[in-house]
């Protein structure tokens, strides 16, 4: 540096040195021809920018100069010379403030006030001439500053002004935009080298021309270290499996190439792209190698997770395809290939029904999200597969499903095995709920813990069954049985078919056939016990009236035969006695004789009718029938004697009773008896007597209810049975209640006898009411006879 | 009246009856009120005795055993002897048999029940068959 500032000062006094307007001119041209090689020539701007101020003053004359250049807010001065006052700073500051104003033209400024002492120079400064150094694009770059010993310039120093100005303008344009080339080759250079991926760049000759720093510190080597060797170095990084003696090469003749490369540890995506320059030389071939050996890792654990899962995984379009499947997805839909399913329709190849896949479609749309959405899909042989599936909807930016994501459980056998204990559980439920038996649980303390539906049809109320005890609604007289059976069940054996008398819900006893079964927990202890309970009343009374008319009809055959036999030879007897008795030859003494004859044989003949209209059904006709009537008429006749003997008959008749269909007389004949047989028992009687007689009418019958408080009858179902009499020997022939039954059966109805809980009996008879069917069908009977 | 129009007949009564006490007194009953009578023990006798002669009248007991009852000789009766149709009497021993309760009815044939007196025999005979 010294030794140009040397020149620089040679050449200023040689300027000097010359004189007149012509060589000046001259002059000043030779010395902007300099300028402008030197402008050219210097690669260092400060260098130049210097030169170019100590030029200006020489040509401009001035006592000082400087080039105040800006760079964004900073502004640097190059001065020409040294400055020479320590206090240089308060006069730089003062001429940068001037020159950084904003300026389009030359300014010649007057020091005044003089500038500061720092700038004081050998020769007296009267003003300062400011030069703005625009660019072409008008960008203010900088301003000449000189300091002058004159308060005016020629035109010609204005133009030789302005030319320096276009000269500083274009050379620092020039330095402006070789240093951004600099800058920005640096730079790309950096940003290869930080980039991560390896990259090589190598010519015709198979020399590495390039390396970014990635490579190279693979290698363990500088990027300079390999420029110039062979590629076939680079064959550490990957075995390609190329002959070529580039490791990343396989066919030179693609512009581009791409494929996975993969050393023992690596694995690397290879980019190739090449570039045919103008001629072979300018060839090269950059590879690019990315390391992807993470991904394909994360990419295998990801597929054999896929694949492993015992859960369905599936990708699909909302149209009906899969994008990909697992290997259970297969599995469950039994399909033997993935590519198989890949290619099915999802609609209608898996959708049982097409109903569903909508449904399916819709509640996605929806909600985005499934959770153990429940599915019924179609295996490939047709069979049905329970599915659970938890699906994910993915969306586009408009909101559209463009994929759906699943995983799908089969449930098929919880599906069976449920299915098949809910049907076995509805099947249980309704044999508990329709059985006609009442069945309840017990608990080994007996409480009732659980009642069938059954029980409350029955009429129980579940308030007083549930946590109470069962024993409570047996006859009190049963309950030791029942308790013992009990018993019996809970140390573990079953009780089966005891008949025990249980109050039924409505108060009246009831005759019930019970088993008890005991129930065991898991230890096989008793922990409950199951009552089965069955109403066999009506089964038993059924069973009993049965028994009893078949006693009867047999007893009417036997004595049907039994009169006809009697009758032959009573015939006989009476015949001869009348024939006897019309003969005058026999003597008054046998007469007598043959009287008590005829009067016993008249006896005998009673018996026997009595016997045969028990057995004869003897025709009965059919009328009209007014019970409550026939029932007066009848106490009417027996009136006489239940007054005088103080026996008190209580009518309880139902009003507005509906006719029966029968015979009254015949009915009359029915009621006396029953009368009768009453009236003798309550004289038997130590109370008052009372003869308690009601009707009423229940559906299409008439029932007449006859009750005494006598002393009951030993055997009630016997009563209707011919020669069977409770009456002492002689006052009866015991086939008045015979004749009863035979005539109520006559009608259609039925009489029974029984004892009454409070003491004496009752007897009930029922006949048909007179219904216009009945009635109908009497009278088709009567035109048919 | 049936009994007016009588004529004296000399043709005997038929009198089928398997009971021989029966027939006995029956016997007796008529022949002393001046009948003269035929007796068959069994129903099919009775058709016999009815085909191969003449007879004033038929008394038959309803129940009888063998193949042939009274109601059938009633109904033979019916079909071959027009002029017996009207001088049938049957003896019952009881009535309660329906199909004896329907031949009954319907025919209006007279009809006694055992045991009988001779006052209620001889008053129905002579209605139906008149007095001999």
């Amino acid at each position: 540096m010294p030794e140009a500032k040397r020149k620089l000062r040679n050449r200023v006094s040689t300027v000097r040195s010359s004189s007149g307007t012509e060589s000046a001119a001259a002059q000043r041209a030779a010395d902007l021809m300099a300028l402008a090689v030197e402008a050219a020539q210097s690669r260092h701007l400060p260098d130049f920018l210097h030169r170019f101020a100590e030029r200006s003053v020489q040509m401009l004359r001035a006592a000082w100069g400087g080039v105040a250049v800006f760079r964004g807010r900073e502004t640097e001065l190059h001065v020409a010379g040294e400055i020479e006052s320590a206090d240089s700073a308060s006069g730089m500051n003062w001429l940068l403030e001037r020159a950084r104003e904003p300026r389009s033209g030359i300014e010649i400024a007057p020091l005044d006030p003089p500038p500061p002492a720092s700038l004081k120079g050998a020769t007296p400064m009267v003003s300062a001439v400011l030069v703005p150094i625009a660019a072409s694009d008008g960008e203010r770059l900088g301003t000449l500053c000189l300091l002058m010993d004159r308060k005016a310039i020629s035109t010609d120093e204005v133009h030789l002004l302005e030319a320096l100005a276009s000269h500083a303008a274009l050379s620092l344009e020039n330095f402006r935009r070789f240093s951004q080339l600099e800058r920005s080759k640096r730079q790309w250079v950096e940003d290869i080298d930080a980039i991560s991926d390896y990259i090589v760049v190598h010519d015709r000759a198979w020399k590495i021309v390039r390396t970014n720093r990635s490579l190279a510190s693979h290698l363990g080597v500088p990027p300079v270290a390999l420029v110039g060797e062979a590629m076939g170095t680079l064959r550490q990084i990957a075995e390609t499996g190329s002959a070529l003696p580039c490791p990343f090469c396989k066919d030179t003749e693609q512009a581009r190439e791409e494929y996975v490369a993969a050393s023992a540890e690596r694995i690397f995506l290879v980019s190739t792209s090449r570039t045919p320059g103008l001629s072979d030389d300018d060839t090269r071939t950059i590879h690019v190698l990315k390391d992807i050996t993470d991904r394909r890792e994360a990419e295998r654990r990801y597929r054999e997770l896929f694949d492993s899962i015992q859960e369905g995984l599936f990708f699909a379009t909302p149209d009906g395809r899969f994008l990909d499947v697992n290997d259970a997805m297969v599995r469950m839909l039994g399909y033997t290939s993935r590519e198989e399913l890949l290619r099915a329709d999802v609609s209608t190849h898996l959708y049982p029904a097409p109903e569903a896949r909508e449904r399916f479609l819709g509640a996605l749309a929806e909600r985005g999200v499934l959770r153990n959405y429940e599915e019924t899909l179609r295996r490939q042989d047709g069979t049905l597969l329970h599915t659970l599936q938890n699906i994910t909807a993915v969306r586009d930016a408009r909101g559209r499903i463009v994929q759906i994501r699943g995983l799908m459980l089969d449930v098929t056998e919880q599906k069976t095995f449920q299915s098949q204990l809910q049907r076995e559980r509805d099947f249980n439920q309704k044999i508990l709920n329709t059985t006609q038996s009442m069945i309840l649980v017990l608990d080994t303390a007996g409480l009732i813990s659980y009642a069938n539906r059954r029980c409350y049809e029955a009429g129980y109320q579940e308030e007083e069954l549930i946590g109470h005890r069962l024993v409570v609604w047996v006859d009190p007289s049963h309950q030791e049985d029942f308790e013992a059976a009990l018993e019996t069940t809970a140390n573990g054996q079953q009780v089966e078919n005891i008949e025990l008398r249980v109050r039924r819900s409505d108060g009246s006893m009831g005759h019930f056939s019970i088993s008890l079964s005991p129930m065991r927990d898991e230890q096989n202890a008793v922990n409950s016990i199951v009552v089965v309970m069955t109403d066999i009343t009506d089964a038993t009374l059924l069973q009993a009236k049965l028994a009893h008319s078949e006693r009867m009809a047999t007893i009417g055959r036997l004595v049907s035969g039994v009169a006809h036999e009697v009758n032959n030879p009573l015939a006989a007897i009476l015949g001869f006695t009348d024939l006897l008795l019309e003969n005058p030859e026999v003597p008054a003494s046998a007469r007598e004789d043959l009287g008590i004859i005829l009067q016993e044989t008249q006896r005998t003949k009673d018996i026997v009718q009595d016997l045969l209209s028990f057995a004869r059904q003897r025709p009965v006709q059919r009328e009209l029938v007014q019970v409550n009537q026939v029932l007066r008429q009848t106490i009417k006749l027996r009136s006489y004697d239940f007054a005088s003997h103080g026996v008190e008959v209580q009518e309880d008749f139902e009003d507005a009773l509906a006719p029966a269909l029968g015979d009254a007389q015949q009915l009359q004949q029915v009621f006396l008896n029953i009368l009768n047989n009453a009236y003798d028992a309550v004289q038997e009687a130590k109370q008052r007597g009372r003869i308690h007689i009601s009707t009423r009418r229940m559906e299409d019958i008439i029932e007449v209810a006859i009750s005494d408080n006598g002393p009951g009858i030993a055997q009630p179902e016997r009563v209707f049975d011919p020669f069977y009499t409770t009456k002492h020997p002689g006052k009866g022939t015991g086939l008045g209640l015979s004749i009863c039954y035979g005539i109520v059966r006559a009608h259609g109805g039925e009489i029974q006898c029984a004892n009454n809980d409070d003491g004496g009996s009752t007897f009930v008879v029922r006949v048909p009411v007179a219904t216009e069917a009945t009635v109908r069908s009497a009278a088709a009977k009567e035109a048919g006879r | 009246m049936k009994a007016t129009v009588s004529t004296k007949t000399v043709a005997p009564i038929l009198l089928i009856e398997d009971e021989l006490s029966v027939i006995a007194f029956l016997r007796a009953a008529l022949q002393r009120k001046g009948y003269e009578v035929v007796h068959a023990t069994s129903g099919s006798e009775g058709l016999e005795r009815l085909s191969g002669g003449t007879f004033g009248g038929v008394i038959s007991d309803i129940r009888m055993p063998g193949a042939v009852n009274g109601a059938d000789v009633h109904a033979w009766i019916q079909a071959h002897r027009p002029e017996l149709r009207e001088r049938i009497i049957l003896i019952s021993g009881d009535t309660a048999n329906s199909e004896t309760q329907a031949l009954l009815a319907q025919s209006g044939t007279p009809c006694i029940e055992k045991p009988f007196r001779v006052q209620q025999l001889i008053s129905i005979v002579e209605k139906t068959f008149g007095k001999p």
